[in-house]
């Protein structure tokens, strides 16, 4: 049994980890907000350092790591994604190494040029409108409907997408073609430009202060919109068997992204514990201090574990469906556990507004709402423990 | 906290499977069908509250409601921590899942046995259609890669 990491993936480890410490974290105040109020605090970067980002990342041929080759990714897989997830995910500045949603992966030729490069290239944004505001994360039920015309598509309905806002854009939308049947064999995924007769788009703009840590969602209006076949993403009425490759494997990175983020906390529980000083003397040398250390040291090297075996056998082919329920139960419970034992160490001061360690702790509860549905990776669990007995 | 003496489900087995088959959070309506508060647990007051039915606020429905858990932003519209805060807050989105049955106080434990040895099973593989078969998809992928 080897536990060793391949050379080549520890040296894009490095490297990954070079890049987050020198220019990332520098930039972690643009983000914060420098004013005494925080008024100026931004969820993103400004576009410009954003685009030179970019450029020494293609330099570094670390441009779409979890891309596949012949979409103009580097095609790492997944356990080389997962590490420079990890390493990402130690800065609270939001910034990727070309990340792409694999529900884009399934763009034929012409798709390709139009959207996908424009996409991986940051010149479009994709806004994925799979969200109904009435039937919430219930998306088997959605209710928009894609009616066939003359050849075309008519799209009637309003979706809401948590994607980045941006000038140039276009929708990724999830309507029903074929009502009578099942969920899964109903729904077309269509690709919209913004500019299409009867598409329209509110909301979604960047806020400052304390709003800028909010995610605004986007509002998106289809009113008898016409949309060729020629747009229909994947095959028809096939919407959720897109990017099916690869979409299992995003839990077992997002898994990845627990581990840096738990990663980060620690460091910084370290330093606070070896500079503040209670009662004559640091705080790290009292036991509940070093207690909550240890905890979350231990939660984050077993996260780790079980993060780096599921990303290795998804690029070995094994199947992963428990093995990434698995990552996403255990990593979720780990970064909440982690933050609570940081709360511990640091005391008032994690949720001072403004400090790194309190946006940490702040995003670790907001995981609870990406990372929801926990039951239900406990059902895909006991589904494979329980292989063979069928239940209702 | 129910009486000694609680209420045996074939009496209510109709209506509590017409309540349980509703797309709203069943607990206030169990609740009221339970025998109501234990007067061994009630404070020494001068007014006597034994089988008294009313939600006692401890908000452990709103707590373990999975709807809820998914979309805190319903959940922070109101500060009360009652059922009838998880009816309004919740209302046809319910999943069904029963949970508050469970969570509930002040709910029977012959409803709640009913509720864990008759309709769990059902509300698992209406949850399992979510997840799908081994063969088919996992819907929850594509939410995670809508909010993430």
């Amino acid at each position: 049994m080897d536990f060793e990491i391949p050379e080549e993936l520890k040296m894009i480890q490095s490297m990954a980890r070079d890049f987050v410490t020198e220019q990332l974290k520098p930039l972690e105040r643009i983000v914060l907000g420098r004013a005494a109020d925080l008024s100026d605090a931004q969820m993103y970067l400004p576009l410009e350092k954003e685009r030179e980002l970019m450029g020494m990342i293609k330099e570094m041929g670390l441009w779409g790591v979890g891309v596949p080759e012949e979409l103009g990714g580097v095609g790492l897989g997944t356990l080389g994604s997962c590490l420079v997830e990890e390493e990402l995910a130690q800065t609270v500045v939001p910034f990727s190494f070309g990340d792409v949603t694999p529900i884009l992966f399934d763009c034929n030729e012409k798709q390709k040029e139009t959207y996908f490069s424009p996409v991986l290239n940051r010149q479009k944004y994709p806004y994925l409108a799979l969200v109904e505001t009435e039937r919430g994360s219930e998306i088997a039920t959605m209710e928009m409907k894609a009616e066939k015309v003359n050849g075309c598509y008519v799209l009637n309905g309003k979706k809401v997408s948590l994607s980045r806002a941006s000038k140039d854009y276009f929708a990724a939308v999830f309507a029903v073609t074929e009502p009578g049947k099942k969920p899964r064999e109903n729904m077309t995924c269509f690709l919209v430009d913004k500019d299409t007769p009867g598409f329209t788009v509110s909301g979604g703009e960047e806020k400052t202060g304390w709003q800028a840590r909010v995610r605004q969602p986007i509002t998106l209006v289809f009113n008898h919109c016409q949309v060729p076949a020629e747009n229909v993403l994947g095959e028809e009425g096939k919407a959720f068997y897109l990017g099916r490759k690869w979409l299992p494997s995003r839990r077992i990175v997002r898994g990845a992204r627990c581990v840096g983020a738990a990663q980060r906390i620690l460091d910084e529980c370290v330093t606070q514990a070896q500079s503040w000083m209670s009662f004559g003397q640091f705080i790290s040398g009292r036991p509940s201090v070093q207690a909550a250390l240890a905890n979350i040291a231990t939660d984050i090297h077993a996260a780790k574990l079980m993060v780096y075996e599921a990303a290795w056998r998804a690029d070995k082919g094994d199947p992963i469906q428990r093995l990434a329920a698995m990552v996403k139960l255990s990593a979720t419970q780990m970064i909440h556990s982690t933050a609570d034992n940081a709360a511990h160490i640091f005391n008032a001061p994690a949720y001072v507004g403004g400090l790194p360690m309190e946006r940490f702790c702040r995003d670790t509860t907001a995981m609870s709402s990406t990372e929801f549905a926990l039951q239900l990776q406990r059902g895909i669990i006991a589904r494979d423990i329980l292989r063979g007995l069928k239940v209702g | 906290m129910p009486l000694r003496e609680q209420r045996e489900v074939k009496e209510i087995e109709g209506v509590l499977n017409k309540i349980l088959s509703t797309a709203s959070p069943p607990v206030a309506r169990c609740r009221l069908l339970s025998t109501g508060l234990n007067p061994g647990h009630a404070l020494n007051i001068t007014e006597n509250i034994g089988g008294h039915k009313e939600c006692i606020g401890c908000g452990n429905c709103i707590d373990i409601c999975p709807f809820l858990f998914r979309e805190p932003s319903r959940r922070n519209k109101t500060e009360q921590r009652t059922s009838m805060a998880l009816e309004s807050i919740v209302g046809a989105d319910c999943d069904e899942c029963d949970a508050c049955v469970l969570a509930c106080p002040q709910v029977d434990t012959t409803i709640k046995n009913y509720v864990v040895n008759h309709r769990m099973i059902e509300v698992m593989s209406r949850l399992e259609q979510r997840i799908g078969d081994e063969d088919e998809p996992d819907l929850d992928l594509f939410v995670e890669e809508a909010l993430s």
